[in-house]
């Protein structure tokens, strides 16, 4: 997913010459991944909305800066990272078990016995909390290569780092993910192999 | 890690590609009209790079500048003059010279560093990572300013074995580093006839040594008022890598303050 809709670059400069109306559009495409990426370094709705929020409106005003032709979704993305990173609070703590619980409900793979379901339920439940453990850089990289789906060199703008480094920092980050997952997960038969 | 039952990373990274779309997030909140009632309330016009131009006072302020710029690249040497020529390849950052100080400075003008703080709280506060040379470790004090886009530190060292004191700063060395592109932003140097000026090549990247007399640095964003600061440098080595501008600001000789510069990126 190297490209971006060619939409981006029209609205983008739409907005920088105070198209208010091109900017709500913007916001509208990417406020789902805006959120989620303050949710992964919050863990609290609220403080991720915040967070959110703020990113849009400080993106707005930095639109003289940004440069013309240059992706919108990493820049956006480091934003966002930035603000919730400042806003994020003592909300961490009540996410965990939250989270697990959450985990079982929200996904339905009706094609699978009930066994095999909670079984990669329960799995998933042990991924999320253990991602949850890590520290919030490695957790971000995963996100965004993983879940968020960035190329590496909007990784490398996401993250503000070379490019050259995206690989070696995904690697190290999935390798204290694996060490950091209780010694006797097994991988389930049916996590992985349906398509979300 | 012997134990064959357990989970490779190959293993894990499709396990997280298939919970991505199924990660308990909260349903996302209806950014756009609570966004767009903001922008709407403070409107951005147009980018402020053309502020500068409308404002009378910075257009003075800005045609001082290239006065200077072109008094001092007449008065300059061709290699000097070539130097200048490229000097707005390290971004943001313009280097001038000048026949002798701007007279409105001090030498007393106070160093204004930004607000003292730790290394945790400056790192949260700027958009890049703050990078500490290995060769002098943890600085002794940190400071950062963060009403600039994208933010600004400095580390600053107090003097010892090997490293001089600056009279003019009080300090052994300070570094400073920020975001390279605050557009329209630019520093200028304005370097006294007892400075040099050479184009140098730091960790690769494009970068400046000035020496000699100490000399002053006009730092000004423009598009936000009052937003310049003035400071006393000695030596001096400046370069921008990927997107940051870092500053070593030392009484050291170059081939010390390209040590530091090793440690940095």
């Amino acid at each position: 997913m190297e490209g971006r809709p060619l939409d981006d670059l029209a609205l983008v400069e739409r907005a920088k010459n105070g198209d208010v109306n091109a900017y709500e559009a913007l916001v509208q495409q990417y406020q789902q991944l805006a959120f989620r990426v303050a949710y992964q370094v919050t863990g609290d709705a609220a403080e991720a909305e915040d967070a959110a929020q703020e990113a849009f409106v400080n993106a707005y005003y930095a639109l003289a800066r940004f440069r013309t032709g240059a992706p919108f979704k990493p820049w956006l993305c480091r934003i966002v990272a930035n603000e919730a990173r400042n806003r994020r609070t003592s909300a961490r703590r009540r996410t965990v078990l939250a989270e697990r619980a959450l985990v079982g409900q929200s996904s339905g793979d009706s094609a699978q016995s009930p066994e095999a379901a909670a079984e990669a339920n329960e799995f998933r439940s042990t991924l999320v909390a253990t991602l949850r453990t890590l520290r919030e850089d490695d957790r971000l990289i995963l996100a965004y290569r993983l879940f968020f789906d960035l190329s590496e060199a909007e990784m490398a703008e996401a993250l503000d780092c070379p490019r050259g480094t995206v690989k070696s920092r995904l690697s190290r980050a999935l390798g204290r993910l694996r060490a950091a997952l209780p010694a006797d997960i097994r991988m389930p038969l049916a996590a992985g192999e349906t398509d979300g | 890690m012997a134990d064959p039952g357990r989970i490779t990373e190959v293993e894990l990274e499709r396990a997280l590609r298939d919970l991505g779309p199924r990660y308990p997030y909260p349903p996302t909140p209806n950014l756009a009209s609570r966004v767009r009632q903001r922008i709407s309330a403070q409107p951005v016009a147009q980018p402020r790079r053309l502020e500068l131009w409308r404002d009378p006072r910075r257009l003075a302020l800005v045609a001082a500048v290239l006065l200077v710029l072109l008094g001092g690249a007449a008065l300059a040497n061709p290699a000097t003059r070539d130097a200048i020529a490229h000097f707005f390849h390290v971004r943001g950052v313009v280097v001038s010279r000048e026949a002798s100080p701007l007279p409105s400075l001090s030498p007393v003008t106070p160093l204004d560093l930004g607000r003292r703080t730790t290394m945790a709280d400056a790192q949260s506060r700027v958009s890049f990572t703050i990078g500490v040379p290995a060769e002098l470790g943890e600085p002794d004090a940190v400071y950062v300013v963060s009403g600039i886009p994208g933010g600004e530190v400095a580390l600053a060292y107090t003097p010892r074995s090997g490293i001089p004191l600056v009279k003019q700063t009080g300090l052994g060395v300070l570094i400073s580093e920020f975001r390279g592109d605050l557009l329209p932003g630019f520093i200028t140097k304005s370097a006294g006839p007892g400075t040099t000026l050479e184009e140098v090549s730091v960790n690769g990247d494009r970068g400046w040594w000035i020496a000699g007399e100490p000399h002053m640095i006009y730092v000004q964003v423009a598009g936000k008022d009052q937003m310049e600061t003035l400071r006393m440098a000695a030596n001096t080595l400046v370069w921008e890598h990927a997107g940051v501008t870092y500053r070593i600001e030392s009484g050291l000789s170059k081939a010390d303050a390209f040590r530091i510069a090793a440690g940095l990126p």
